[in-house]
């Protein structure tokens, strides 16, 4: 299955949810998130919500942002993948997919109006495999930092502990991409998205 | 140079209708929930109950240091078993460390909010009262397995936690820290020739 049927077929992707059990949001990061946004558009809340729920909606939005630039990055990259490399570059797009679905659910859920996908993504030219992991890696640690630094910010305890689930599925797609680079999957003892 | 990329369908984000927020949440917090009851542990939540209802932070700041102590003890005895490869005690020497540093961190955290730190646990009994199995590990692939499930345990208790903790850089903190022992799943994932990453949101284990 190519890239594009894997992400059109629902069953692959509803699978995923129907495991996760979580959603969370995350921003906080100013810096970070006008990178990944479109710089130009006002908070989405629509009507009835109090006002911790159009917080969160902020703060779900901005974490839909990263999302979906990563959903693009996978999708771009997995071009330039092969063989077991490409087969977790197809895992992680559907994780990243799973995270943007269930934030985008999460943000109706709150009277809000989930963010879309920019219609293109600036990227740095990826011309090999390792280019690809280099690039990942930077994401993946850039939407650690961004969510580790919003999770203080969500209003409900049980938000917070759901984007715990996001953070540690971060991590871990970090780890992979470590060691498919040659390097320890584990690298330290506190992962912060940040160099140490 | 750049190159750009149209995300087409695979950014779309359609309604999932049958998963609203609140039905997510609520799966999410059984899969917690049900972490707690079937292993036992809850030396995060007994220990909140018993000594701290209105310590908040400090009390599950005592109980997160005694789970990282009892990971401490399953890694050493891990170690001295004999039965790791080379390799998987270079793995469990690492991952043992960083358990070693997350309870120091949180040992210097407690103390800063005025707190006790809890007195360290001994032995395998210990661990067992966490999670059994240890004791009877008969081979690397026992080994591996157990610390897989302790490890799923301590991030569902982080999960819980960072619902009831309130200062900002604790739950931060507590966020690098889960972090980690997501990395530490992947690694022993890894020893066992296991998927690494089975699911797109790691809670722990029911």
């Amino acid at each position: 299955m190519d890239i594009d049927s894997f992400l059109r077929d629902p069953h692959s992707r509803r699978r995923f949810l129907k495991r996760s059990g979580v959603i969370v949001g995350a921003t906080g990061a100013p810096m970070l998130l006008a990178a990944c946004g479109d710089g130009t558009s006002t908070p989405n809340v629509l009507t009835g919500p109090d006002e911790s729920d159009q917080a969160d909606v902020e703060i779900l939005n901005g974490a839909l942002d990263l999302e979906l630039q990563a959903v693009a990055a996978y999708k771009l990259g997995a071009r330039r993948l092969r063989g077991s490399v490409l087969d977790i570059g197809k895992k992680f797009l559907e994780h990243e997919q799973d995270h943007a679905d269930a934030l985008a659910a999460a943000i109706r859920d709150a009277g809000g109006r989930p963010n879309r996908a920019k219609s293109s993504y600036d990227f740095p030219d990826l011309r090999t495999q390792t280019d690809v992991l280099r690039f990942a890696v930077d994401l993946e640690n850039t939407a650690i930092a961004a969510y580790i630094d919003a999770l203080p910010k969500l209003s409900q305890g049980e938000l917070r502990a759901t984007a715990a689930g996001i953070i540690t599925n971060e991590a871990e797609h970090l780890a992979v991409l470590l060691d498919a680079l040659g390097q320890h999957p584990a690298p330290a003892a506190f992962v912060t998205g940040k160099a140490s | 140079m750049t190159q750009r990329i149209v995300p087409d369908g695979a950014a779309d984000t359609a309604p999932a209708p049958e998963r609203d927020r609140r039905e997510l949440l609520r799966h999410g917090l059984a899969l917690c929930g049900a972490a707690a009851a079937a292993s036992s542990i809850p030396l995060l939540l007994s220990a909140r109950d018993a000594s701290a209802q209105d310590s908040g932070d400090a009390a599950i700041l005592q109980s997160a240091i005694n789970l990282e102590q009892v990971t401490v003890i399953a890694y050493d005895t891990a170690l001295a078993s004999g039965l790791l490869s080379p390799p998987a005690l270079r793995v469990a020497r690492r991952l043992r460390d960083h358990e070693q540093r997350h309870a120091a961190t949180l040992t210097t955290a407690l103390t800063d909010l005025g707190g006790t730190p809890p007195a360290a646990p001994k032995g395998v009994a210990a661990v067992d009262k966490v999670v059994k199995g240890l004791r009877d590990a008969k081979s690397q692939a026992d080994l591996v397995e157990f610390l897989i499930e302790l490890e799923l345990i301590v991030v569902a208790a982080y999960n819980e936690a960072h619902a009831k903790l309130v200062e900002t850089r604790l739950l931060q903190t507590c966020a690098s820290i889960t972090g980690s022992e997501g990395q530490h799943l992947v690694a022993l994932r890894m020893l066992l020739g296991a998927d690494p990453i089975p699911s797109a949101f790691e809670t722990g284990k029911p």
